[in-house]
């Protein structure tokens, strides 16, 4: 297998067939809570994949140097990786605070929000720990392909978000049932567009 | 069992926190940044709806365009009068209290059962996208939609629709933003001053005839009013326009109006 479909297998299967919120049903508290409008969706997507990169990151390198030579990481990588996440974060938000105020403006309002997101502690822990969740890469993640994996999960939660907020940006203006407004409806909308991702399952025979 | 295992956990989660704290502490210090307390004084004291009356991007963006100077202090149009005088305070200037108050008046007084319709529009509830698509199911052009696109855009909940499908403002409740009379799609709510005494429930352009064949209650520029009091009514492009400035009354063209759409006014 050449390098070049290695990696875009690993992106496809990442971004489509096993997309994080509309298949595995990760992430799904900021997908519910921040998909009301387009813009900030797209503003909260930039930030998840910004995090999940730099975390996913942090923590293959804190799991093969520090919680494995240890032998503590089987009970203790939680913990750690929530620690390493959060400082993570914080230095970072301050960091693109004081250096550029604009890129603080975009997404910085979303940082502390995905502090301890689901998606950036289940996407790091896979990354970085072999064998947890079980999915296509049983045997771990090298450095490169733990990064490119992050990239890809985070852009799939951007793609599923930007799709729930143009959808929710339409609905504003439809004849919803009393009984159904609000987040019934959404709840409805996101398990048919869970259903129609369903559809990319066995694409490319994965 | 392996003790070691213990103190090997202790020992790692102990030092990453130190460590990370470390990091956290010096960067909090060599990454300061200066904010202007006077913003958040000023934000503090506006009303925090983003309505974006003002045209700034939010309360944040209209707090920090006073204090750079870039607004003046009542630039707070849903606040009025009481959010200019704190913010006036908060910046240690001298308010100029301005008595002029305006109501939201819908220029239009049609009845939904009497109104000609070109047939039944079933597209998306707004009167936004019907003005685009189809220009509604009214034939006139000049009426209101009825489908509630200033109630919904109503930042401060004082927009109810009545059983006829118009507006209806609470003046308690609105604090004259103006976010409704830029919402509807034709330019049917108007401000008029608060103490005005007449108001025409029409903004049909169409001559008379052609009012007439279409809603009963239009105004078809017969000039009736105009002739009854001269002084601040005059007819402009086929409707009466009352000239605020001179706030006229006219209880005879009220009385002798045809089709009842000068009315008296009361705030």
């Amino acid at each position: 297998m050449s390098a070049f479909r290695h990696y875009f297998l690993l992106f496809v299967g990442a971004f489509i067939v096993q997309n994080i919120v509309f298949i595995r049903f990760i992430g799904l508290c900021p997908f519910f809570g921040v998909s009301t409008q387009v813009e900030t969706s797209i503003g909260m997507s930039l930030a998840v994949t910004f995090v999940m990169t730099l975390a996913s990151a942090a923590s293959w390198i804190v799991w093969n140097y520090a919680l494995v030579p240890l032998g503590v990481g089987e009970f203790l990588y939680i913990p750690v990786f929530i620690l390493v996440i959060a400082s993570l974060v914080q230095f970072v938000e301050m960091f693109i605070r004081k250096v550029s105020p604009p890129l603080y403006k975009a997404m910085g309002i979303y940082l502390p929000l995905i502090t301890t997101n689901c998606a950036v502690l289940a996407t790091a822990t896979e990354v970085s720990k072999p064998g947890f969740l079980k999915l296509n890469m049983p045997y771990g993640y090298s450095f490169i392909e733990g990064v490119v994996y992050s990239v890809s999960v985070a852009m799939g939660f951007g793609l599923a978000i930007v799709i729930m907020a143009a959808i929710r940006d339409r609905m504003k203006v439809s004849p919803v049932p009393e009984w159904l407004k609000g987040y019934p409806i959404v709840f409805i909308v996101a398990a048919l567009a869970s259903l129609a991702f369903m559809g990319f399952a066995g694409l490319f025979g994965m | 069992m392996d003790y070691l295992v213990v103190f090997k956990a202790a020992g790692l989660v102990g030092g990453l926190s130190f460590l990370m704290g470390s990091i956290l502490a010096l960067a909090s210090i060599k990454l300061k940044i200066e904010v202007n307390p006077l913003v958040e004084k000023v934000l503090s004291v506006l009303p925090g709806s983003n309505c974006g009356a003002c045209g700034k991007p939010g309360c944040e963006g209209a707090a920090e365009a006073i204090v750079a100077g870039e607004a003046s202090y009542d630039a707070c149009r849903a606040g009025g009068p009481e959010v200019a005088e704190a913010v006036a305070r908060v910046l240690g200037i001298e308010a100029k209290v301005e008595e002029n108050r305006v109501a939201p008046v819908l220029h239009c007084g049609l009845n939904r059962k009497e109104v000609a319709k070109k047939g039944f529009y079933n597209g998306v509830y707004d009167c936004l996208i019907a003005e685009q698509q189809t220009k509604g199911d009214l034939l006139c052009l000049y009426g209101c939609l009825g489908y509630g696109s200033c109630q919904k855009a109503c930042p401060f909940n004082a927009i109810t629709m009545d059983e006829n499908n118009l507006p209806v403002f609470d003046l308690k409740k609105c604090t004259r933003c103006g976010v409704c009379v830029s919402t509807c799609p034709r330019g049917l709510i108007r401000f008029v001053p608060e103490n005005a005494r007449l108001v025409i429930k029409c903004s049909s352009k169409d001559r008379g005839k052609e009012v007439l064949s279409v809603c009963k209650k239009g105004c078809i520029a017969c000039g009736i009013c105009v002739k009854a009091c001269s002084d601040g009514l005059s007819l402009v492009e086929n409707i009466v326009v009352i000239d605020y400035e001179k706030n006229p009354d006219c209880p005879r063209g009220v009385e002798k109006c045809p089709t009842k759409c000068l009315l008296p006014y009361k705030a």
